[in-house]
């Protein structure tokens, strides 16, 4: 309908009501605040940095306590649950949960801490394993591998690099330590890359032995255990269920602390809205004992919020209408047969200074287009019910998707009466079923006729509809222009406009050219074609004139007056690019018809009919995807590029309100 | 000779298009994969990313199975056509599988843009989805024209 109109809002108000009054203007979530004067003697800003801070790692920690609940004890989620929304809840338990909050954040804290454990034990595993690893070669050895001989003895554990047999160690030893006394060689293992041995000599040849292993590449375990390895693994397997059970106990703590998911989820929401809510008192001015607000309220709620606040809080409201050059926000307002297109207009941009709401224009335009490029009246039907049903199913939808919803909703009805337009149902169902199992020759009612069997006529009612929707974008133009005094432009850059393409439209039906390619005849009584001929030259003239008033000499104005005439072309490419309702309305009916003769193709009889359905449901389901997201983007496109160029820039700034902006939760409204 | 021709354009039109849309496709789904790993939660916005450069190779497919249906190779009632006929419908069907093989490569890599984009603001999937779609409107405008050529070219006689 509208732009909302809005107004300056000021409240001043005492501190000691600080707490209660911004915590009632965020659920009343009406006011956009914006910051205050600077400071000066009298009002300073609060510096709310830390707290912000330490809320901010409130909320990442609960976070990470979600993700951690969220893997050990995965919730169960049915596939439509996101359509459910945010669960709804009384003002009361957000008052009583500040006593809570620091009770669960400890338990944030906890699985914080308890998934660091699990993690700090399976690395110890980790390690532990790779010890018990190297341990293995020496289980045999039953003695310290410290070890390093008695008070006559000495003793070398240790490993060397290859495999060696017995023998052959003895006589590589009894090589390089020709002269040294006898020493007893034991292998304790044999692997493909090394030989563990122990080797006891006595004392006074040890020198020469070592020598010996050195030059044999011999090496000292590198981590000798002080017990013998066998007692030493044991210990290690020890270690090692220690921590299994460590873990174990961890994520069982983890798991029976899945019924705090609520409440971790009420406190991320809690710190939220105390976030945005200390971004506002960091901005505001404040004073010993007072406190001043400034910010934007749409008018419709500025009457009932003051009464409200000077009654409840001794506040002193100030409403004014907001300067001309003010950066006001911008909010619309719909009914509901154009609100859904809200969010489409959204996502363009919002109307800037001095535009129209283009809402309920382009909701007009949305359905009719959307509908005649999926053109089904079972797609439509689909679209309609399923989309009707899930807005009653989930009545506490979020509102983004419950506009999305809706805007289906009433594209899925525009497609049905498109679809008896065009005479298509899934196609051609009703005709291949009646020939392959009836034998009879029947079809879906067409009421006018069918795009597959005369695209020429569809490629011409595609842009006259394209026609039809630019020139209500150009007449939109025309009154944005008028609305605020610039009649001249309005008449030079709508009228004129309007005049020539109207012209070039009448002198091409009548012409042979166009006859010919659309099979369409259509005579007019001469005055009309004189007219036309004039209304272009009319439309011409006024835009070769006017088109360049702005350059500041009289050949420069012709210059670029010829140079918009020539903008002529982008009217064409515009017009043309309306064949896309043609060709997207023709590519879901072929594939639908496809899909059916490949079902038919067996013929009649139990197993026919069996093929059928499969290939009907997975194809047709297919086919209605597929179109469902052509027809969408295309038709934002038709309105974005073809129709908003025409009139609408957008740039308005968003309303953002002081409000609860949360995730999981949000607050029953209090009338 | 003719009816070679007629099915050579047909396969050509499902085969490159075909070809370019797996080929986008499959690169959009590598990038939508890279989301997913971050935050599995946009499945839903990334996969429709996605699936936008596929529809070339769908409409392939169409001028594809009208072609073969005008000259009954499918449906029954085949007869045998003129070099020249022959020709005409192979030249219908090459906007379908020169400009369908070009605008799902293209139309792809927006799409990964636009991928990118819901990774960082996902309220924004709509943008990405219409900048991908304005590449895609040269693959309609191809498969109109191949479309009513092929119509066309079936009630040529030559």
């Amino acid at each position: 309908m509208a732009v909302l109109q809005m107004q300056h809002i000021q409240i001043c108000a005492l501190k000691s009501n600080r707490k209660r009054l911004l915590e009632f203007l965020q659920r009343r979530g009406v006011v956009e605040l914006i910051d205050g004067p600077e400071a000066d003697d009298v009002f300073q800003k609060d510096d709310v940095t830390p707290v912000r801070a330490a809320l901010e790692r409130e909320i990442q920690a609960a976070r990470r306590a979600l993700e951690v609940l969220e893997r050990l004890a995965p919730e169960k989620t049915s596939m439509l649950a996101s359509l459910n929304g945010r669960t709804v809840l009384k003002p009361e338990v957000y008052d009583a949960f500040e006593e809570k909050a620091p009770e669960v954040a400890a338990v944030a804290a906890r699985l914080d801490a308890l998934e660091r454990e699990i993690g700090d034990r399976q690395a110890e595993i980790l390690k532990t394993e790779t010890a018990i690893e190297a341990l293995q070669p020496w289980v045999r050895l039953d003695i310290s591998m410290q070890f390093g001989g008695t008070r006559k003895t000495a003793a070398f554990i240790g490993s060397l690099p290859e495999p060696m047999r017995y023998d052959e160690i003895v006589a590589r030893l009894a090589a390089l330590a020709p002269d040294a006394g006898p020493a007893a060689v034991e292998i304790i293992s044999t692997s493909n890359d090394q030989t563990c041995i122990f080797l006891l000599t006595g004392r006074p040849d040890a020198k020469a032995y070592e020598d010996a292993l050195r030059a044999m590449g011999f090496a000292r375990p590198a981590s000798a255990t002080s017990v013998p390895p066998a007692e030493q693994l044991t210990r290690y397997k020890a270690q090692i269920a220690d921590c299994r059970q460590a873990i174990e106990s961890a994520r069982q703590e983890i798991i029976g602390a899945a019924s705090c998911r609520g409440d971790l989820k009420f406190l991320i929401d809690y710190d939220t809205m105390r976030i945005e809510k200390y971004g506002v008192i960091g901005s505001m001015a404040q004073s010993k004992s007072t406190f001043i607000l400034d910010g934007y309220i749409p008018k419709m709620d500025a009457e009932r919020l003051q009464r409200e606040l000077e009654s409840r809080f001794d506040a002193v409201v100030s409403l004014e209408d907001p300067d001309e050059d003010a950066d006001v926000p911008v909010k619309l307002k719909n009914g509901w047969f154009s609100d859904p297109v809200e969010s489409v207009v959204d996502s363009f941009s919002l109307p800037g200074k001095g535009e129209i709401d283009p809402t309920s224009i382009t909701a007009v335009f949305y359905y009719v287009l959307f509908g005649l490029m999926l053109s089904d009246a079972a797609y439509g039907a689909m679209l309609f019910f399923g989309c009707w049903w899930a807005t009653k199913r989930f009545p506490n939808m979020e509102i983004g998707m419950r506009r999305m919803l809706k805007l289906f909703q009433y594209s899925g009805l525009a497609t049905i009466f498109w679809g008896f337009i065009f005479g298509s149902f899934f196609g051609d169902i009703v005709t291949i079923v009646g020939k392959t199992f009836f034998g009879a020759d029947i079809a879906f009612p067409t009421l006018w006729f069918s795009p597959t069997e005369n695209p020429m006529l569809m490629l011409v009612f595609s842009m006259g509809v394209g026609v039809v929707h630019l020139y209500t974008g150009l007449i939109c133009s025309f009154y944005q222009h008028w609305k605020n005094g610039r009649y001249k432009d309005a008449i030079y850059d709508t009228v004129f406009w309007l005049l020539l393409i109207t012209g070039l439209i009448l002198m091409l039906i009548p012409s042979s050219m166009f006859q010919d390619m659309s099979q369409i005849y259509v005579t007019f009584p001469p005055f009309v074609n004189t007219a036309a001929v004039w209304m272009s030259i009319l439309g011409a003239i006024g835009i070769v004139l006017t088109g360049g008033r702005d350059a500041a000499s009289l050949p420069g104005r012709i210059a670029s007056g010829l140079y918009s005439l020539y903008g002529a072309t982008s009217w064409l490419s515009d017009i043309l690019s309306y064949s896309r309702l043609l060709a997207l309305g023709l590519a879901t009916g072929v594939i639908a018809s496809v899909v059916n003769q490949m079902g038919s193709m067996l013929g009649g009889g139990v197993v026919g009919a069996i093929v059928l359905l499969l290939v009907f449901i997975i194809g047709q389901l297919l086919n209605f995807g597929i179109n469902l997201l052509g027809s969408y983007v295309h038709t934002n496109r038709l309105q974005y590029v073809e129709f908003y160029g025409k009139f609408y820039e957008g740039g308005g700034r968003p309303f953002s309100p002081f409000g609860v902006h949360t995730k999981y939760f949000k607050f029953e409204e209090d009338k | 000779m003719g009816m070679l021709l007629a099915v050579l354009g047909a396969v050509c039109a499902a085969l490159v298009a075909g070809a370019g849309s797996s080929v986008g496709v499959g690169m959009a789904g590598e990038a939508a994969a890279g989301v997913i790993t971050e935050d599995p939660n946009k499945f839903g916005k990334v996969l429709l990313l996605q699936l936008l450069p596929g529809t070339q190779g769908i409409y392939g497919l169409l001028v594809a199975f009208l072609t073969l249906s005008q000259i009954g190779v499918i449906g029954g009632g085949a007869v045998e056509i003129s070099l020249w006929k022959g020709l005409l419908y192979f030249a219908s069907c090459m906007p379908m599988t020169v400009v369908g093989y070009w605008s799902a490569i293209r139309q792809a890599r927006v799409s990964i843009a636009g991928i990118n984009l819901v990774a960082k603001r996902p309220d924004h999937m709509t943008k990405g989805m219409i900048l991908a779609a304005m590449v895609e409107t040269y693959a309609i405008f191809a498969l109109l024209i191949s479309i009513l050529a092929v119509f066309g070219v079936s009630a040529v006689n030559i």
